[in-house]
């Protein structure tokens, strides 16, 4: 078996980053301020984020840099914000449009 | 200095006008290389990115709270930053370039809050960088399967694993770096499977060559991951994933033989890319000449050394005019901002730091074959990928086109053209505009058509062309630009 050593906070430094608050579907969510808006969802494991307009499947980011478009949510009630070229801030509403059987939804 | 916001000669439409000496689209390596030295200079110039802070994808910026935790893994793309604000660049990121205006020299842009923005320059300089290679399996558009670059931003920038069980594939130098920084979170990553075979111990040998840092740097990585057991699997490539709505496992295979499985791995995330190409479409919306690089069948625009296109006033820098790394990329840059400075000003740079640029550049050109002959050239894989891959593969994410209708297609309307599979298909039609699908609708159509494609001596272009909007532009721009009579008419 692969055993990977856990260094995680190896190089951290004292105590905890500043941490913020926003809101997915509805849910608050802590995480460190002003990371990218995918980090925050995929660290959530929220995956599915979107449902393919053509075929309905789900689908989640892919490119992480702003080309592939399959990441988009609706930030403030603007649709068709790329998670992942978009920074978090405090109070940040998030909506997701994967519905139904996508896993984070209940 | 700081630029002042023109509007002088140029008032039809709406929205804000900008004019510079020089503007420069993009703002990572090469672009900020490139802005630093002319601003410096005493030119005015204006860079713009897309993302929400410059840096491009190589110096992309961690949030001060991830910084100031955890350190930044690139301090060295920071102090260049500061540089460009320090020679007085007007700085404006969040800032989409989506095309061209009629006059073809007038860039039109939509700022951070969707408005409109032209900009006009005697010389522009597009730095529009790369994006990864991808070539579609069966569960490819899975969520929880993505490109190594983003598991590597999220890693670097935002300390965030992709996930906790993590297998990475494709081909290229880039998955080890990637694996590395995933181990250095605590991530299990379940193996490397590189199509190619390009760790033998003979890789140390190579050493000698002439590059030694940058092997070296290669050789850490693989002992990084001989330390932490993660086994590299050669010669192997992606059958499929599989989940239901979300990755859960992956099928490996033989490069030689991909249809038949020879492992499954569970795993939360899979990460899967084929080295970078060039992102060329502003280039060849601007009429630029590109060639077509034979061994990697991209689109490559045609410049001189020092970054000049076939357009006199445009200039192609970095990755996007052929990839090369970040010191190929920053060399670059800088030969293009001495050009462009011996033309405006008149002044030429010192003949020393003139050579100096030039003999960095060629010893860099020359690690760069290097290295690509390590790893398959992506026309080669695509010859062995493309013909195996499975009839119901959804190739074109955007517009779920699957390989039978694409093949079917080019075999019998489209007659082996590969515009035409597109028109009939919509392969490459969505929102990506077949940056993500186009490797492989290229290779798909190839491999039904005997006869054309590698011997054809490049006579065709074969890749998409570029078309306007370069990205979805939001419709509010578009509005705003047309004026208010069309927004009048349209309520």
């Amino acid at each position: 078996m692969t055993r990977n050593p856990a260094p995680a906070d190896r190089h951290a430094g004292p105590g905890r980053p500043p941490q913020t608050e926003i809101i997915v579907d509805g849910d608050p969510v802590r995480a460190v301020d002003g990371i990218s808006l995918a980090a925050v969802l995929v660290g959530e494991r929220r995956w599915g984020l979107r449902r393919n307009p053509v075929g309905g499947d789900p689908r989640g980011p892919f490119c992480g840099m702003g080309v592939c478009f399959e990441c988009e949510v609706t930030v403030d009630g603007r649709p068709w914000v790329r998670a992942c070229i978009t920074k978090i801030y405090a109070g940040m509403r998030v909506e997701t449009t994967a519905g139904g059987e996508a896993p984070h939804d209940r | 200095m700081t630029a002042e916001r023109g509007t002088a000669g140029y008032t039809a439409g709406y929205g804000e006008v900008v004019e510079r000496d020089v503007v420069i689209v993009g703002g990572g390596p090469a672009g900020l290389t490139a802005a630093a030295r002319l601003a410096s200079a005493g030119l005015t110039v204006t860079i713009l990115d897309e993302q929400p802070e410059l840096g491009g994808q190589y110096y992309r910026r961690p949030a001060p709270a991830v910084a100031g935790h955890w350190g930044d893994h690139r301090p060295e793309g920071g102090r260049l930053i500061a540089q460009v604000r320090a020679a007085g660049v007007e700085c404006r990121t969040g800032h989409l370039v989506w095309g061209v205006d009629d006059d073809g020299r007038t860039l039109l842009a939509s700022d951070a809050a969707d408005h409109p923005v032209r900009l006009r320059a005697r010389r522009l300089v597009l730095a529009t960088g790369a994006f990864e290679r991808a070539f579609p399996f069966p569960g490819w558009q899975l969520p929880g399967v993505t490109t190594p670059g983003f598991a590597q931003h999220l890693a670097a920038s935002d300390h965030t694993s992709i996930g906790d069980r993590v297998v990475l594939a494709g081909s290229g130098p880039f998955l080890l770096p990637v694996a590395c920084s995933l181990l250095d979170l605590g991530v299990s990553v379940a193996g490397i499977a590189e199509a190619g075979r390009p760790y033998r111990p003979s890789l140390r040998a190579l050493g000698t060559l002439g590059h030694p840092a940058r092997l070296r740097e290669l050789a850490s990585y693989t002992a990084r991951l001989a330390r932490a057991r993660v086994p590299i699997w050669q010669e192997t490539v992606v059958l499929r994933a599989d989940g239901r709505d979300r990755v859960s496992s992956v099928t490996l295979a033989a490069a030689a033989g991909p249809t038949r499985p020879v492992r499954t791995v569970e795993v939360d995330a899979l990460c899967v890319g084929y080295g970078f190409r060039p992102q060329t479409d502003l280039a060849r919306m601007l009429g630029c000449e590109v060639r077509i690089d034979a061994a990697s069948g991209d689109a490559v625009p045609v410049t001189d050394a020092a970054g000049r296109a076939s357009r006199a006033d445009v200039y192609v820098v970095g990755e996007a005019a052929g990839i090369g790394g970040v010191h190929a990329a920053k060399a670059r840059g800088l030969a293009a901002a001495h050009d462009i400075l011996a033309r405006e000003t008149g002044v030429t740079v010192p003949a020393s730091e003139a050579r100096r640029t030039m003999s960095a550049r060629r010893r860099l050109e020359r690690f760069i074959a290097l290295t690509d002959s390590l790893y398959p050239g992506p026309e080669a894989l695509l010859a062995t990928l493309a013909p195996a891959l499975p009839a119901d593969t959804v190739v074109c994410r955007c517009e779920a086109v699957r390989a039978r209708e694409i093949r079917t297609v080019a075999q019998g309307s489209a007659d082996g053209d590969l515009n035409a599979t597109k028109a009939w298909t919509r392969a490459g039609m969505g929102p990506c505009q077949g940056r993500e699908c186009g490797f492989a609708v290229a290779g798909l159509v190839r491999s039904v058509t005997s006869g054309a494609g590698a011997g054809d001596g490049g006579a065709r272009v074969e890749i998409f062309p570029s078309r306007l909007p370069v990205r979805p532009v939001p419709l509010a721009t578009l509005l705003e630009l047309a004026g208010p009579e069309s927004q009048k008419g349209d309520a």
